[in-house]
């Protein structure tokens, strides 16, 4: 064993080592966001540090999962919810500032189709097709957009005709992940994630289903509350409008 | 080594329970009986290893055990070498590493020194490097043998030694393990099955049967005087018997006996009168039953004592000796299955009598081989 | 490529190894060797991780950890955090792989003949001795296997560390998480990089222990 010893140094050296995490100097914010808001936030945060020279930290993932995790210390500064109702909960709590509740767009879901799969899909009702063998949707449980998903299959009529063919993703990303990959044939994602290459979509009704209106706010344990509130005032604002409105989300002031 | 090893035990288990007590000051105490009978339990009490119920341990002047006065020595403080069945040899270590399992924390030059007097003194010079499993099972016994000296214990404990080995090698070993016994000095307690062993070995033997101590002698004594006839089953004692007392006198017994009067004499160290009519356990040795030439007249009465006449109904070759075994004239079941009397002749006797042509033979056994076996 | 993921990672996982083998170890050799109340309590405690999903695993740890909990809450007394840092992430791996220790372990020790382990008492070692120089040794290979699985385990742990550590990029995103990271963001170059790393790294580690179980015993 007489090789160990550098082994173990060496090892040392990578555990208590350099890549160490913390860039203190620019005040930075850490913002939980919604899977919806993948591409147009990559895009907004860019803008706002160049705007600030705050550092964003973007964290993408479920809402309900945020939910729970700010709850117990998570460290965002400010949350991005999918659904307005999680930000109330939460602002009930004490959790967020209720104060700095924020409306910050409407999504919109659509129906997509795998273009491996063939021709574009234009009607609900074609999802019951005998070809159409899986069909993706978030999670109705706890996501938002999955929830709108099945409320529009009710009212379409065909909810409880497709449920055998339906497939769950973890969160709106998932769910596309699984027509992308043409695992599923089709599905119902966000509009504001659906313009990839490999799939084709049109547009459901916003009658269809319960508004998706998504909120935001400010989490009280934060240590930078006005930076996060700029944050959310600059996605409202002239620069983040205009971004949200070409990944196809609809506006305050416009519903 | 002088010393005391004084062991007064019980140990319950379901099914089972130890209860034994005992002293020695031989250096080599034998332990002997049937599998089963609390021997093996008995060396892992003194060892440490297994904790009695109740009872005392003593080593010399050191008390191991002690349940009233709440003393129990780790095996780690006794200071016991033991070799157990199957030698318990380290598998990843060298023979020069097993012998110094047990010297850490010595000054080095004298675990050097130690180490090469174990190695010299048992002949294991050249296997040093070498692992167990490279090794026969003579040098097995040996290096588990010299791990166990090495730390100079009070006492060293072997546990069926020579049962691990074959037959052939077992009668080398066991003569070397004596001398090594011997000569190394160590008060020793040898656990065994086999009574030729135990005898070879040991210089006291204690008999175990069933968790309780039957006898505990020198290992003339339990040859020549078994205490009961349980001890001389046990010892694989041939012929036997029983029969009824017709008279008893403090020098000689009659015994009644398939149709004959036998007389025997009594047990020298107690004067055994059982009443007539009384049953009676004995046992006669094979070798000592005296075949009579028949060219030379009528057997003289004062020389052959117990004159009986028989048949040979049975015989084995074992190389240097003959067994035979003899069926009685006299009418009426025999004592042992198809025949009476186990005898043994040797092969040189076998040929001059012609025993192979002459099955019928007058035979006689002198009274202090027939040995009482007090109940 | 960005190779924060990379070294947090690698970090995160030869800590935890390290931490499960400090715990890991000693309990099985308890299980092993000791009758104990409670024994088959922690039996199932022990293989619990590997039931639960890890999501949900990852909650419970987070209730109790997070700023409300009660061990949160102690350590926020002492100014220390371990929600949503990288401590958390070791954490999750710790959880998500002990259990692979300690039933090889186990096994490992289980075979043990114990009567070398009498023999070793005779000659004098302490109970500790007799673990280091026998039992250790003679099941040192089933330790490794159990060792090589944990470090695997925890390189590639996801769902607990997504809950109590977080997925926050420069900060706790461990490999797993970055490589899921990108392929939701559809970033399949990337994501196909970071894959590639984590297949080298493992299989760098197993060449490197096949070249060391050689030359030992």
């Amino acid at each position: 064993m007489r090789h160990s010893l550098p082994i173990v140094l060496a090892l040392t050296w990578l555990v208590l080592g350099p890549g160490s995490t913390d860039a203190a100097n620019p005040p930075s914010l850490t913002v939980f966001a919604a899977a919806d808001l993948t591409f147009a936030f990559k895009e907004i945060a860019s803008r706002f540090e160049k705007a600030t020279g705050a550092r964003v930290t973007l964290v993408f993932g479920s809402t309900g999962n945020f939910a729970q995790q700010i709850r117990q210390g998570g460290p965002a500064d400010v949350f991005f919810a999918a659904d307005q109702s999680f930000v109330d909960a939460l602002a009930a709590e004490g959790v967020l500032l209720r104060e700095t509740r924020t409306l910050y767009a409407q999504g919109r879901i659509v129906l997509a189709t795998a273009r491996a799969f063939g021709p574009k899909l234009t009607d609900l009702r074609s999802l019951l097709d005998s070809r159409v063998r899986h069909v993706a949707i978030a999670n109705p449980v706890h996501a938002p957009y999955g929830r709108a998903a099945e409320q529009a299959l009710r009212k379409a009529g065909i909810w409880e005709a497709l449920r055998p063919k339906l497939v769950f993703g973890e969160n709106i990303r998932h769910a596309l992940q699984f027509v992308q990959t043409g695992a599923a044939e089709a599905g119902i994602v966000a509009l504001s994630i659906a313009s990839v290459p490999e799939v084709d979509w049109v547009s459901i009704d916003a009658a269809m289903h319960a508004p998706l209106d998504q909120a935001a706010a400010v989490v009280r344990r934060s240590a930078r509350p006005e930076l996060g509130l700029a944050f959310i005032q600059f996605v409202n604002g002239p620069e983040g409008r205009p971004i949200m409105k070409r990944y196809g989300f609809m506006l305050p002031g416009e519903f | 080594m002088s010393g005391t090893v004084s062991v007064a035990i019980t140990k319950r288990f379901p099914g089972f329970t130890l209860d034994v007590s005992w002293e020695a000051e031989q250096s080599v105490l034998g332990l002997f009986g049937p599998s089963g009978a609390g021997k093996t339990l008995t060396l892992q009490c003194l060892a440490g290893l297994i904790r009695p119920d109740a009872g005392r341990i003593v080593v010399g002047e050191r008390v191991f055990f002690d349940a009233a006065a709440g003393v129990d020595l780790s095996p780690q403080q006794r200071r016991i070498g033991y070799v157990f069945q199957g030698y318990a040899l380290f598998p990843h270590l060298t023979v020069v590493k097993n012998i110094a399992f047990g010297l850490r924390g010595r000054p080095r030059l004298d675990r050097a020194r130690r180490i090469s007097e174990v190695i010299e003194r048992l002949g294991l010079r050249g296997l040093e490097q070498r692992y167990p499993r490279e090794l026969s099972g003579g040098q097995r016994q040996r290096v588990a043998l010299g791990r166990a000296l090495a730390i100079d214990p009070a006492l060293l404990l072997l546990d069926e030694p020579l049962s691990a080995l074959d037959a052939p090698l077992r009668r080398t070993l066991r003569d070397e393990l004596r001398e090594i016994l011997s000569g190394w000095g160590t008060a020793a307690v040898v656990v065994t099955h086999d009574f030729t062993e135990a005898y070879r070995l040991a210089d006291r033997i204690i008999v175990y049967e069933d968790g309780r101590v039957i006898q505990s002698a020198p290992r003339s004594e339990l040859l020549w005087q078994p205490a009961s006839e349980s001890v001389a089953r046990i010892m694989g004692l041939s012929n036997v018997l029983r029969g009824t007392v017709v008279k008893a006198m403090p020098d000689r017994i009659q015994i009644a006996w398939r149709g004959q009067t036998l007389e025997a004499v009594n047990s020298p160290t107690r004067s055994y009168l059982p009443p007539p009519e009384n049953p009676i356990a004995f046992f006669i040795r094979p070798e000592y039953v005296r075949l009579i030439r028949k060219d030379r007249g009528a057997p003289d009465v004062a020389h052959h004592m117990n004159l009986m006449r028989g048949r040979i109904v049975g015989e084995a070759d074992f190389g240097t000796v003959w067994s035979l075994r003899l069926r009685l004239d006299t009418p009426g079941a025999p004592a042992q299955g198809d025949f009476d009397l186990e005898v043994e002749v040797p092969h040189l006797v076998y040929e001059i009598l012609e025993i192979e042509r002459d099955r019928h033979w007058e035979f006689s056994i002198h009274r202090g081989s027939i040995h009482v076996l007090p109940t | 490529m960005d190779s924060f993921p990379v070294w947090l990672s690698l970090r995160v996982a030869l800590s935890a190894t390290a931490l499960t083998l400090l715990t890991g170890v000693p309990t099985a050799w308890l299980l092993a060797r000791k009758r104990f109340p409670g024994r088959n309590a922690l039996e199932a405690v022990v293989v619990l991780p590997l039931v639960l999903p890890p999501t949900v695993l990852g909650y419970y740890l987070l209730v109790v950890i997070g700023y409300r909990g009660p061990i949160g809450r102690a350590l926020a007394a002492i100014g220390l955090e371990l929600a949503f840092t990288p401590a958390a992430a070791v954490l999750a791996a710790c959880v998500g792989s002990i259990a692979l220790v300690i039933k090889s372990a186990q096994a490992g020790f289980e075979t043990v003949d114990r009567q070398l382990e009498q023999a070793a008492r005779t000659l004098g070692r302490s109970e500790w001795g007799v673990f280091w120089s026998v039992t250790l040794p003679l099941a040192w290979r089933s330790v490794l296997a159990g060792t090589v699985l944990a470090f695997c385990r925890a390189l590639g742990e996801f769902g607990i560390t997504l809950m109590v550590a977080g997925n926050i990029p420069g900060r706790t995103q461990t490999l797993p998480l970055a490589i899921y990271d990108r392929v939701q963001a559809n970033q399949m170059g990337e994501a196909n990089a970071l894959a590639l790393v984590a297949v080298g790294i493992v299989v760098v580690l197993l060449f490197g222990l096949s070249r060391l179980a050689r030359l030992r015993y």
